[in-house]
């Protein structure tokens, strides 16, 4: 069974009395694995599938099944627990807490199980080591450069171990160098560690990462393409 | 308490907005507790007063005399132990700014009734053996320097006792043990000051002693009608009844502190939510994602109303601490004569703490209702 | 200043809640303020208006009030004989002995015993006080066990109402009239003879003696006659005087409450001010940057930060006076510490008091601004720019 499958989703939002449809019958199936890539132009829709596939949005019609769960049917309580367990979201503007260090920032999905102290710790300490900040552990968002602020968000994704990982514009904000770095890193967690990965990119140098490619025009799927 | 380390960073956010926040708290906390000692200083004196003394004044005001022939046909009342008597002088000494009370009593009678006024033995006796002595408490030394053996000279104030000047010499310093006497106040002999009364052989009050509390509503009847009908017509009332009247005297004191109150703590809520709701708006998007990490809308609800409570239960601490140290009747010199003696107890501080947390409280409910409640893709769409 | 105050002004329309919080924490400041001083000028106010120019009270030599005073029968003939005294219409010199005693009686609102003033008056009390109008009934009658209560010792204590029997110094003496007297602390008073009164408090000698004169001019050359006569060790005051002084004590005390509690509390507000404007800079980081670059001075972004501080300051100032004007006229007490008397007057606010709210709430709002707007105008331009 596919990790992803989105029946028939459609999302439009509401301006005053009018519907305007951001997202019109989409399905799609993404397989345990994939490292996926998102494409289309300004307004086809992409960033609101990926609120979707995260829980933090619901459709307006249709169903979103990831992992053998129907989100689109669970309370928003369930939601927010789901969400903890099997997402990891890595955001354009890395949205790091500033009054927190890097450790910390990592540590915050963690704080919502059931690990000791000591046990936090060493899943945090890992996450880092593999993006390769470990160093830097006491440091500040301030501190770091946008390219380490990045990698701290990826480890901070990665650190529960969740299904699937989401990231939405990850190199968006970056220099071509920490744009490299960065892509670098999520394709290993793809290849090394299986992880699998839905990514919204404009950057034609994100989208070659990718093991699959979706373009979405005003809300509909016009073209896939499997490149790996 | 994993979420502590979190609420605690986020107050630190912004260092200059918490500390300003946390010094209205401590300054709102500061003012209630004063204003609470004050009136607490006014209930300890009812609350230390004897429940076994009672005391007979004229009906129709305290400013008016009695003969001294009253004291014996009250003595003669049943359940009627012990007796004594006393009049206000009310003199001046030096400047009339200089206030203290000044008690013409029947010694011996007097220091027997009340067991409050602590004197040495030699002190005891030498004050009793002087016509002319007299003795003050330990709290005016503190203002006037006082020492056993020195001229104290007394300018009349009341017409009744004359023109001529009154010298008595000190023959003791007396310690207040309790609060139902005051450690300001100067007693002598009330046949000096009869002897040069215009009037003579009058007494402004007396003072009785029974063995039983609860008889004392009936022994004050039945003093009250010996005297009924009489042009010297009495009220007697137990010595706690006669305090908590005398504070009612200088007005519906509660009304005016309740209402002192209430303004401190509604400006302070203005303050304070102000500075939680400012403190929610910049953080829509660090909420956000805490709610995309999967955090419940009821952590993130717990999490602001920490950072209330935290910063303001921490300033009301140090308001309530700065009041425990500051805010002393007697240091201050604002007690004697009419104003007992204040200071913060422990008790204010609580109750100082407790309002700091209901502050906080209220005025981070409404931030973190609304935080809890953020739509996460608005607030995340607001940036990007 | 135009343009950049407007802006600044329509500016705080767009943090609304903020802005309103920060006004609501100053008017709170400002309503207390006036209220507090309220009490202050109601009880200043209500003892002032005792006071006529052309009335001199005699007391005592060293006495600093009525009740440590005292006046002898004998004394009374020596101070009417004086050219200085007006004469009445026929022809008695305008002289009034007086003797003021206290009798307690309990207060409607808490039912506690308070000291209400008892003043035995003569016979020309009421045209020496021309001011003094009768709103029910009549004067006493000389000689009578009648007596005349003010308005607001009718309403503030029990059982003073007009027809009522009180009962005090041996005897029942009946109400038969009530008094208004602009609000002056007469209106606390109960009024009866003074040659009655004296006996049934046991007193052989008067207090005081109020004495109306000729002209207010003539005040100089009386006090000298009476300091000039052996027989009289009295001295005199000019009413407005006396009962001015009267007030110093009590009145004092009620001002440092006020100023200690309004300082206290204004310290929170202006700290809610600083917050509120600071965040108000941080936010428009980038705006004022754009200022900068098109050319508008420093000083100019301070001013037009500390014009929209006190703007809202004001604002909040007003909206506390209006909290505050419904205590105006409200009947409270104090006790007089002079006299040991407790005075029954209204809270008073004055156009100036107001005014002086407003200015207060200006200050705070300046303060709370400044260094907010110095940190406006001292951003790097380049920086502001690329704030987000």
């Amino acid at each position: 069974m596919a990790l992803i499958e989105l029946r028939d989703v459609t999302k439009s939002y509401k301006r005053d009395a009018i519907e305007i449809p951001v997202l019109d019958r989409v399905s799609i199936t993404v397989e345990s694995g994939d490292f996926m890539g998102l494409m289309g132009p300004s307004g086809s829709g992409k960033s609101t599938l990926l609120n979707l596939l995260a829980g933090i949005d619901r459709p307006s019609r249709g169903s979103i099944t990831i992992g053998g769960t129907e989100i689109s049917s669970l309370s928003e309580r369930a939601l927010a627990a789901w969400r903890a367990r099997h997402i990891g979201f890595i955001f354009q503007l890395y949205n790091l807490i500033p009054v927190l260090t890097a450790f910390e920032n990592v540590e915050l999905p963690l704080l919502l199980t059931k690990l000791s102290k000591a046990q936090r710790r060493d899943h945090v300490m890992t996450a880092l080591g593999i993006v390769g900040l470990a160093d830097r552990d006491k440091h500040y968002p301030r501190q770091l450069s946008g390219g380490q602020e990045q990698r701290v968000a990826i480890a901070r994704a990665i650190v529960t171990d969740p299904t699937l990982l989401l990231a939405d514009e990850p190199t968006g904000d970056l220099d071509a160098k920490s744009a490299g770095e960065v892509l670098t890193l999520l394709q290993r967690l793809n290849e090394e560690y299986k992880k699998t990965i839905v990514m919204v990119t404009h950057d034609p140098h994100a989208a070659e990462r990718a093991s699959h490619l979706l373009h979405l025009e005003k809300g509909t799927l016009v073209e896939q393409v499997v490149q790996r | 308490m994993k979420f502590v380390g979190l609420i605690l960073k986020s107050a630190r956010r912004s260092k200059r907005r918490t500390a300003l926040t946390m010094i209205s708290v401590a300054l709102a906390v500061f003012l209630f507790s004063a204003l609470r000692a004050v009136l607490d200083g006014f209930d300890a004196v009812s609350a230390a007063s004897s429940s076994t003394r009672l005391v007979t004044i004229r009906s129709t005001s305290m400013i008016f005399s009695m003969p001294t022939s009253h004291a014996e046909i009250i003595k003669s009342t049943p359940d009627v132990q012990d007796i004594t008597w006393a009049s206000w002088f009310g003199g001046i000494y030096k400047d009339p700014k200089n206030f203290f009370g000044q008690f013409a009593v029947d010694p011996e009678s007097y220091l027997r009734m009340y067991p409050e006024i602590a004197l040495t033995d030699p002190e005891r006796q030498a004050f009793l053996e002087d016509r002319t002595g007299c003795i003050v408490g330990d709290g005016l030394v503190k203002k006037y320097g006082f020492k056993p053996g020195d001229k104290l000279t007394l300018q009349v104030g009341i017409p009744v006792y004359g023109s001529r000047d009154f010298d008595f010499t000190i023959r003791g310093i007396y310690q207040a043990k309790g609060a139902a006497v005051d450690n300001q106040s100067m007693m002598f002999h009330w046949k000096y000051a009869d002897e040069r009364s215009t009037q003579k052989g009058q007494i402004g009050w007396v003072v009785t002693k029974i063995a039983n509390p609860d008889r004392a509503t009936q022994v004050a009847s039945a003093i009250d009608a010996k005297f009924a009908n009489s042009p010297n017509e009495t009220k007697t009332q137990t010595e706690q009844a006669f305090s908590a009247s005398f504070a009612s005297m200088l007005g519906n004191l509660n009304l005016l502190l309740g209402s002192v109150a209430l303004a401190v703590v509604l400006t302070t809520l203005f303050v304070a939510g102000n500075t939680m709701a400012m403190s929610v708006r910049e953080r829509t998007t660090e909420i956000a994602v805490m709610r995309t990490l999967g955090f419940p809308a009821a952590t993130i609800f717990v999490l602001v109303v920490g950072e209330g409570l935290v910063v303001s239960i921490v300033g009301g601490a140090a308001g309530a601490a700065l009041s425990r140290l500051i805010v002393n009747g007697e240091a201050l010199g604002l007690t004697g004569g009419f104003i007992p003696a204040f200071g913060v107890n422990n008790g204010n501080v609580a109750v100082g703490l407790g309002l700091s947390a209901l502050i906080g409280l209220l005025a981070a409910v409404i931030p973190a209702t609304m935080a809890s409640r953020l739509k996460i893709v608005d607030a995340l769409r607001r940036v990007a | 200043m135009g343009l950049i105050s407007s802006y600044n002004i329509r500016s705080m329309t767009v943090r609304k809640g903020t802005a309103a919080m920060t006004a609501m924490g100053i008017a709170m400041v400002v309503a207390v303020f006036v209220m507090t001083m309220a009490i202050a000028q109601g009880f200043n106010g209500a003892l002032v208006a005792s006071g006529s120019n052309e009335n001199a009270i005699l007391l005592r030599k060293g006495a600093t009030s009525e009740t440590v005073s005292a006046v002898l029968r004998t004394q009374l003939p020596l101070i009417q004989a004086l050219p200085q005294v007006a004469r009445g219409s026929d022809g008695h010199p305008m002289a009034s002995p007086e003797l003021v005693v206290i009798i307690a009686l309990p207060r409607v609102s808490d039912d506690q015993p308070a000291n209400v003033p008892l003043r035995g008056v003569g016979p020309l009390a009421f045209e020496i006080r021309n001011t003094l109008t009768f709103v029910e009934g009549r004067r006493f009658t000389p000689g009578s066990r009648e007596i005349n209560v003010g308005k607001q010792a009718t309403v503030r204590f029990k059982g003073l109402t007009m027809g009522s029997d009180v009962k005090f110094g041996g005897s029942t003496w009946k109400v038969v009239g009530v008094f208004v007297d602009d609000d002056a602390s007469f209106e606390s008073e109960v009024w009866g003879d003074v040659d009655l009164m004296m006996p049934a408090f046991q007193r052989d000698g008067y207090q005081s003696t109020t004495v109306k004169l000729t002209d207010p001019s003539a005040f100089e050359s009386f006090a000298a006659a009476i300091a000039a006569d052996p027989r009289l060790d009295l001295k005199a005051y000019p009413e407005r005087d006396y009962y001015e002084g009267q007030s110093e004590t009590t009145g004092t005390l009620i001002r440092v409450f006020a100023t200690f509690v309004t300082a206290i509390l204004s310290i929170g507000a202006v700290f809610g001010a600083m917050n509120t404007m600071y965040a108000a800079v941080a936010y428009r980081t980038r705006e004022i940057g754009t200022l900068r670059a098109l050319g508008f001075s420093r000083a100019r972004i301070v001013s037009a930060f500390l014009v929209e501080s006190m703007a809202l300051a004001v604002i909040g100032g007003a909206i506390g006076c209006v909290l505050a004007l419904p205590v105006h006229g409200l009947s409270t007490g104090a006790m007089n510490m002079t006299s040991f008397s407790e005075l029954a007057f209204k809270f008073r606010i004055t156009p100036g008091l107001l005014v002086n709210g407003l200015i207060f709430s200006a200050v705070m709002g300046a303060v709370g601004g400044l260094l907010p707007a110095i940190r406006a105008a001292r951003i790097p331009v380049a920086r502001a720019l690329r704030e987000i």
